[in-house]
Formats: C-alpha cells, structure tokens, sequence
C-alpha cells in the first residue's frame, strides 16, 4: 500500500534532482479535453504522455489539460510549448503517435511535422 | 462516450472551467440497493437556475454567445442515465458551485460500464495540478463495505515544491489509483 511516507522518499530524490539541472520546465504539453476530445480518446492521449513521462524519467516536462479550441474535426489535439520557439499543434493523435512524438521531439527536439496541424499562436 | 469514467471526465473539465479550486468526486457501487452513483461537487462560479436548465437542453449551445460554457456533454450524461432508467440531477448556486448527482442501476444490460476510472483521475488530477481533488470510492454489499480515500491537498503538502508531473510523482498517484480502485471492486463495474 502507497503511504505518504513513500512521498516523503520521492520529494528528497527530487529535490537533490533539482539542484542538479536547476527545476525549470522545458516543454509544456496541453491536451484538448473537451467534450469532442474526451470522445475522440483525448484520455488515452493523456495517460500515454503520462507514462512515457515516468518510463522516460522526463523531468522538466509539465503536463496539463484545457478546454475546446475550435479544432474538434482533429480532436484529439495536442500543444507543445516551449520557450523562445513557436507553439507546435498536433491533431489526430493516437497513443501511437504520442510516442512518436516524445521520442522525436520531447527527447530529440525534431518537430514530427505529419502529426501537426498547426504552428505559431 | 463510451464509458461513464468519461463522462466523469468530462464534467471535471466543466468544474475546472468553471473556477472550481476544489473538485469531490464519489463512486458508489451500493450493491444492495442495486446502484452505481457518482456524486462531482465543486466549489466554482455555480450557474442560476435559468442557466442551470439551458445547460441540459441538448439543443443549446452557446455559440451565439461565443465563450462556450456548456455544450453536449450534459445532455449526452443525461440521457445515458436516463435510457436505462437511471437519473440526472443537477444543482447549483452562484457563487458557491455546482453538485451533480447521476444514478445508474447496477443490473441493467444496457447500462454503460463504468470504464477505466484510473487513468480518467490520474489524468484530470495531473492536468489541473492547481485544483484540489478529493475522492472517495465505496463500495457495499451485504456482507461488507470497502472505501477508498485519496486527497490531492494532502499531497501536495507533503510534496512542497515538487510539482505533480515528476515521473515517480506520476506513478505515485497511479499506483495508488490502482490500489484504490482494486480494493473497492470498482474495476469492471
């Protein structure tokens, strides 16, 4: 059984974690959960950057989640943000592709240009 | 939808949308009374009883009025509740929040399954790591009672600055989720 005692354990490894690459957020990932989303797999979506994030020990990745944004035929749909670059849109995605693209561009910084269905602000 | 979790998942969204620092959400698999219930509570803007009434009209939308508040994923809750004669209640109070209740009975062949409950809370407790979560699953029968707490605030106290998006922060929680929801019977409600 989890106890807040193992969350004690997890804070000191990431504080010593911190203090070595400093605690700031590289990429911000926004998963569409909106109604459209949530019924197009948006929850699938998610749970896949999630496990990626931890099987990967991703740890200057933030992840969250918003409302509709109008792009309900490519539902569901992903923003990548990062700082000082152009927001990057994925639509369509699929567990599959969410791999793809933490590998591609999370880890090795190439945009997976098929996936996106827009760029910019 | 496919599954009530998504539901669930989509009427979070709606408290977060609406302001809601603070999210209850219930599960209740009561055997005896042959009823699988899910009670979200939220403490955001709330809705007056005229928008509390539109909101559940499947044919309002509030795209004439461009900022969307409401859209079909109401309506849709409702009626997969009520098809297979369960019910839909909504109550509300400006200012104060907004409390749905949604009763499905257990037996019916046609009831939509409960889903994957995990990962619907992992992600919406993960994606809104500013909101405050409180859930609480139970589950009765005749013969014995099984509840689950599990409390985002308490969490993040104990985390400080850690933010919830930490890998082993992540598998925490779903760990935890996993545990919850298997000590409850809430699998393949």
């Amino acid at each position: 059984m989890k106890t807040l005692a193992d969350l004690k354990k997890i804070r000191e490894k990431a504080q010593e974690d911190m203090k070595l690459r400093g605690g700031n957020v590289r990429i911000k990932i926004v998963v569409g959960m909106g109604t459209s989303g949530i019924a197009m797999g948006a929850r699938e979506v998610m749970k896949t950057f999630l496990e990626e994030i931890a099987a990967r020990n991703l740890t200057d990745v933030l992840v969250t989640q918003t409302g509709e944004k109008g792009l309900s035929s490519m539902e569901p749909v992903v923003d990548l943000i990062e700082e000082d670059k152009p927001k990057v849109t994925y639509g369509n995605m699929n567990p599959d592709k969410v791999k793809k693209v933490v590998v591609e561009h999370i880890v090795n910084g190439r945009v997976v240009s098929d996936y996106v269905v827009a760029t910019g602000n | 939808m496919q599954d009530i979790s998504l539901h669930l998942l989509d009427i979070i969204e709606n408290s977060v949308r609406a302001k809601a620092r603070c999210v209850k959400v219930r599960v209740i698999n009561n055997v005896i009374k042959n009823r699988l219930r899910i009670i979200v509570e939220d403490d955001g803007s709330g809705m007056d009883a005229h928008t509390l009434q539109q909101a559940q009209d499947p044919f309002y939308t509030s795209k004439a009025e461009r900022v969307k508040k409401v859209g079909l994923g109401i309506p849709l809750f409702r009626q997969n509740a009520e098809l297979v004669g369960g019910t839909f209640k909504m109550a509300s109070e400006p200012g104060f929040g907004t409390v749905l209740t949604v009763d499905f009975p257990l037996d019916h062949i046609d009831r939509m399954p409960l889903g994957n409950l995990k990962d619907t809370l992992l992600g919406a407790i993960i994606g809104h790591a500013d909101v405050d979560f409180f859930i609480h699953l139970l589950y009765r029968d005749k013969s014995q009672e099984l509840g689950f707490h599990f409390d985002t605030k308490a969490i993040r106290e104990e985390l400080g600055d850690i933010p919830l998006t930490y890998p082993d922060v992540i598998e925490y929680i779903d760990q935890s989720l996993f545990e919850g929801i298997q000590n409850t019977n809430m699998e393949d409600v």
